[in-house]
C-alpha cells in the first residue's frame, strides 16, 4: 500500500536524465545526439538577461507547483531506539490494545509501532524511561509467569498480565502513580493516536467513504520565524 | 533626523491595547503601537492538513511548549516559543504561562465567553471578610461594559441576578432545552441554584479580536502607527520631571536597539509581560506591591455521567444535546458557610461520548463500551476563582535572559486550601446532581491544572485608592508616574470566576477616555 503512489508516479514520469545531472544537461554526450532537438525559446529567461538570479525569476503564476508525495508514501520508518526485546513487546502490546475493528485498521496494519519508536526516541528522558521500564516490566512478568518474552505469549496469556494493569483515568494530568500502570495508560493512548493519525488509517477511512475529521485540522505555519 | 514624537505610546496590541488605540485615536490623539511579534496573514499562514502530514503525526514535537497544555501540533506555531522566551519557577510550584505575541495577541484565540464582574467581586472584601475591595464598583464600569458588549456583539440571556449582571446583549431566541438540560435545571432549582445560558461574543465572522474589531477603526483615523516585531525592553524616563518619555525596544529579527518618544505611555502587554516591563524598567513600585497578588482561575475539575435511556443509540429526539451555564451560587450570603470563600461557575454539556480513558478495557471490549455510551453523556466542568494573595508573586530573575537579552520573570505561586476545598465542593456538587438525575457517573475528578492554565492571569499591578497598597489608581494610572497607564489584567484586584476579557476591555476604555480628558486639560 505504502509505495503504490510512488511507483505509479515513477512509471508515469518521463525519462529526464538532464534532471539527474546538471553536467549532462549542459554538455550532451558527443557520441550520442538526440534524434530530435527542441527549438530554443525565443523569450529570454530572467536569468539569461542577467537581471534574475536564483529566486528572482518567474512570477507566482508562471512557476508550476510540482506535486510531491509524503515520505510515508514512499518509505518505511526505521525503528532503532528500543532494544529488539522492547520493540517486540511493544508490537505485541499494540496488536492487543488496538486490533483491527469495524473496518478500522489495527495498530499493526499501520506503522504505529515504528512511529512510536521514533517519537519516544525524540521525547524527554522521563517519557523514555516510562516506556523502557514499562516494556521491560512486561517482559519480566511474561518470563516469570510463562517462561517466555511478552512478544511470544498467546493473547490469553498476555491478557492475564495486562488486565490488572489497566485503571480508569478521570483526568489526563492525573495518570496512575504505579509506573507500569502509567506506562500501559500512556502507551494505550499513544498507540491509538499513532494508529488513527497514520496515513494508512486515513487512506483506509477514505476507501470506506469516511472522512476522518478527528485527524484533520487547521495548521498554523511558522509565522515570520526568527 | 529627529523622529516624530507621538502623543501616546501603546505597548501591546491585544484587547486592552487595541481598545486604548481605538478610543484615543478617535479623539484625535496620535498613537504609536509596539507589538512584540509579527502580524499573521490568515490566508497564507493557515492551511488545512491531516495529522499524518505533520512531522510528529499530531503528537506535537516532544518537549516543545511543555507549559502550554492547549498546544497541539496544528496550533504550535501560534504560541510563544518557550526556549526564546523562558521563565522560571520552583519545580514544586509549577506555573503555566501561556503567551501569544502575534499582532492582536491572545485576542486572536480566546474562547469568547463574555461576562461582567459583579459587586461580589468588586466589593469582595466586604463579602469574604478578607482581601481588598476594588476602588470601583459595577456602577462605575457598567456604561463601559455596555459599549464593549455592543462592539463585541455579546449574546446572552438576561436573568436579573446580582452575581451575574445582565448586559447590552444581542437579542437571541433560545429554543427549548433538551430533556437532560431541563433535568439539570429542575434539580438546580430545587437546590436554589440558578441556571442560565452561556454569554458569548459573536464578533465578526467568528473572530472577536483586537485585529478585526478595534484596530481597523483606529488605523482608519490616520492617527495610529503600528510597529511589529518590537520587543520593548524598558520604559524610558525623564529624570528631571519623573515622567515616562518613551521606550527602548529591540527588533525581533536583527536585535537592533531602538528608542521611541511619547508624551504618555500606555502599557497593555498582558498582565505578566506588563509587570515584567515595569520591573525591568525599575519604575512604578513605590508601594512594593508590583508583582504581587498574581491569581487566575482553577480549571480541570470535571464529572462525566451517562444517561442510561440514551445508551446504545436509544436517545430520543430532544433528549440529549445543548448546554447549561450555572453562574456562581456559593457564598452569596453570609449565611452560606463553606470551608472556602468566593465561588465557581459550572458548565454542563449534554450529548457527547465517553473518553476511552474512563474504562479499564482495550480492544473490542473498549470499542464496545465506547459505542454503547456514544451520545449518551453529560459532562460538567467549572471555572473557580483563585484568591489573590500577596505571597503569590513574580520577580525578575537576572540570571536568565530571553533571546533578546532581557531578564525573565520568576513566578512564585502556590494554591491554598481555599482552592482545594472549592474544587472538592464543585466536583461533589456535580456528582450529586448527576446521581439525583439517575445518571451513571463514569468519571469524577476534583484535580485541577496548575496556576496560569486558564490564561486568565491577573493582578501584579493592582489598582486601589491607597498608593501604599496598590500600583495603580482607579483610572489604571500609576500612582508614581502620572503619564503611565497599565490597562490590561494586571490592574485587577480580584478575578472572579468570570472570563476577564470584558472587564479588561471596559477598564481600558474607561482609562483611555479619562486619559484623553486629562490630556486635553493639560493634566497629563
Amino acid at each position: 500500500m505504502k509505495r503504490r503512489r510512488f511507483i505509479k508516479a515513477v512509471a508515469a514520469a518521463p525519462a529526464v536524465p538532464a534532471l539527474l545531472s546538471p553536467l549532462s544537461a549542459q554538455q550532451p554526450p558527443a557520441t550520442q545526439q538526440p534524434s530530435t532537438v527542441p527549438k530554443a525559446s525565443p523569450e529570454p529567461t530572467p536569468a539569461a538577461t542577467g537581471r534574475g538570479g536564483f529566486g528572482r525569476g518567474g512570477s507566482a503564476a508562471s512557476v508550476p507547483r510540482i506535486p510531491l508525495v509524503e515520505a510515508d508514501e514512499a518509505a518505511n520508518t526505521v525503528a532503532r531506539y528500543f532494544s529488539p526485546a522492547q520493540f517486540a513487546a511493544l508490537r505485541k502490546l499494540a496488536g492487543i490494545l488496538v486490533p483491527p475493528m469495524k473496518g478500522n485498521l489495527g495498530a499493526l496494519d499501520t506503522d504505529a509501532v515504528e512511529f512510536l519508536d521514533f517519537l519516544i526516541s525524540s521525547s524527554p528522558a522521563d517519557q523514555q524511561q516510562i516506556y523502557k521500564n514499562g516494556l521491560d516490566a512486561l517482559n519480566a512478568s511474561a518470563k516469570r509467569q510463562f517462561g517466555r518474552p511478552f512478544a511470544d505469549l498467546e493473547t490469553a496469556q498476555a491478557d492475564t498480565i495486562l488486565k490488572p494493569l489497566l485503571v480508569p483515568v478521570a483526568w489526563a494530568y492525573d495518570p496512575p502513580k504505579d509506573p507500569v500502570k502509567h506506562f500501559i495508560y500512556q502507551a494505550h493512548q499513544d498507540i491509538r493516536t499513532a494508529t488513527r493519525n497514520s496515513l494508512d488509517a486515513s487512506r483506509a477511512q477514505a476507501n470506506l467513504g469516511r472522512r476522518n475529521f478527528a485527524t484533520t485540522g487547521l495548521y498554523w505555519n511558522p509565522i515570520d520565524p526568527v | 533626523m529627529p523622529k516624530k514624537e507621538y502623543d501616546v505610546l501603546i505597548i501591546g496590541s491585544g484587547h486592552s491595547g487595541g481598545m486604548a488605540a481605538s478610543v484615543l485615536t478617535k479623539k484625535g490623539i496620535s498613537c504609536l503601537m509596539l507589538n512584540a511579534g509579527p502580524e499573521a496573514d490568515y490566508e497564507k499562514d493557515r492551511v488545512t492538513k491531516a495529522a499524518h502530514e505533520l512531522p510528529y503525526r499530531g503528537f506535537n514535537k516532544p518537549g516543545r511548549l511543555p507549559h502550554v497544555y492547549q498546544a497541539n501540533e496544528f496550533n504550535a506555531n501560534q504560541w510563544v516559543d518557550e526556549k526564546e522566551n523562558p521563565y522560571t519557577y520552583d519545580p514544586a510550584k509549577p506555573y503555566n504561562w501561556v503567551r501569544v505575541r502575534l499582532l492582536g495577541g491572545r485576542s486572536l484565540f480566546w474562547a469568547r465567553q463574555s461576562f461582567r464582574l459583579s459587586d461580589f467581586e468588586f466589593k469582595a472584601a466586604d463579602i469574604d471578610g478578607t482581601g481588598e475591595n476594588w476602588p470601583i464598583s459595577l456602577v462605575d464600569l457598567a456604561p463601559y461594559y455596555s459599549q464593549v458588549e455592543g462592539i463585541f456583539r455579546v449574546v446572552g440571556r438576561k436573568e436579573g441576578w446580582p452575581q451575574f449582571p445582565d448586559g447590552n446583549f444581542v437579542e437571541q431566541t433560545y429554543g427549548p432545552d433538551s430533556q437532560t438540560i431541563q433535568k439539570v435545571t429542575e434539580l438546580c432549582k430545587a437546590r436554589n441554584i440558578g441556571v442560565s445560558k452561556m454569554r458569548s461574543a459573536q464578533g465578526q465572522s467568528g473572530l472577536a479580536s483586537s485585529v478585526n474589531l478595534l484596530l481597523p477603526d483606529a488605523v482608519a483615523t490616520g492617527k495610529l502607527d503600528i510597529v511589529s516585531n518590537a520587543i520593548v525592553r524598558e520604559i524610558s524616563m525623564d529624570r528631571k520631571t519623573g515622567r515616562a518619555n518613551g521606550a527602548h525596544f529591540v527588533d525581533r529579527h536583527s536585535k537592533r536597539e531602538m528608542h521611541v518618544k511619547a508624551r504618555v505611555v500606555v502599557v497593555a502587554a498582558g498582565c505578566l509581560e506588563s509587570t515584567r516591563l515595569l520591573m525591568n524598567s525599575g519604575i512604578a513600585n513605590s508601594s512594593g506591591v508590583l508583582g504581587h497578588y498574581l491569581h487566575d482561575q482553577i480549571y480541570g475539575v470535571s464529572v462525566v455521567a451517562s444517561v442510561p435511556e440514551a445508551r446504545d443509540g436509544r436517545a430520543k429526539p430532544g433528549q440529549m444535546g445543548g448546554s447549561a451555564f450555572i453562574p456562581r451560587f456559593r457564598n452569596l450570603s453570609k449565611a452560606d458557610k463553606r470551608n472556602f470563600i468566593k465561588g465557581y461557575c459550572m458548565i454542563i454539556g449534554s450529548g457527547g461520548g465517553a473518553n476511552p480513558n474512563f474504562f479499564a478495557a482495550y480492544g473490542e471490549e473498549l470499542q464496545s463500551k465506547l459505542d454503547s455510551y456514544a451520545g449518551s453523556c453529560v459532562s460538567g466542568s467549572i471555572y473557580g476563582e483563585r484568591v489573590a494573595r500577596f505571597e503569590n508573586h513574580v520577580r525578575i530573575n537576572k540570571d536568565v535572559k530571553d533571546a533578546w537579552g532581557i531578564p525573565v520573570l520568576h513566578v512564585d505561586v502556590k494554591d491554598s486550601d481555599n482552592e482545594l476545598n472549592m474544587a472538592k465542593d464543585s466536583a461533589n456538587t456535580m456528582e450529586e446532581l448527576f446521581h439525583a438525575a439517575g445518571w451513571e457517573v463514569l468519571s469524577k475528578t476534583d484535580k485541577f491544572y496548575p496556576p496560569g492554565y486558564s490564561i486568565h492571569e491577573v493582578g501584579t499591578a493592582r489598582m486601589g485608592n491607597n498608593p501604599k497598597t496598590s500600583v495603580l489608581n482607579k483610572w489604571n494610572q500609576s500612582h508614581d508616574i502620572k503619564n503611565l497607564f497599565v490597562v490590561d489584567g494586571a490592574s485587577f484586584v480580584t478575578c472572579g470566576w468570570q472570563n476577564p476579557t470584558m472587564t479588561i476591555l471596559a477598564l481600558s476604555m474607561r482609562a483611555s477616555e479619562y486619559l484623553s480628558d486629562e490630556m486635553k486639560k493639560g493634566n497629563v
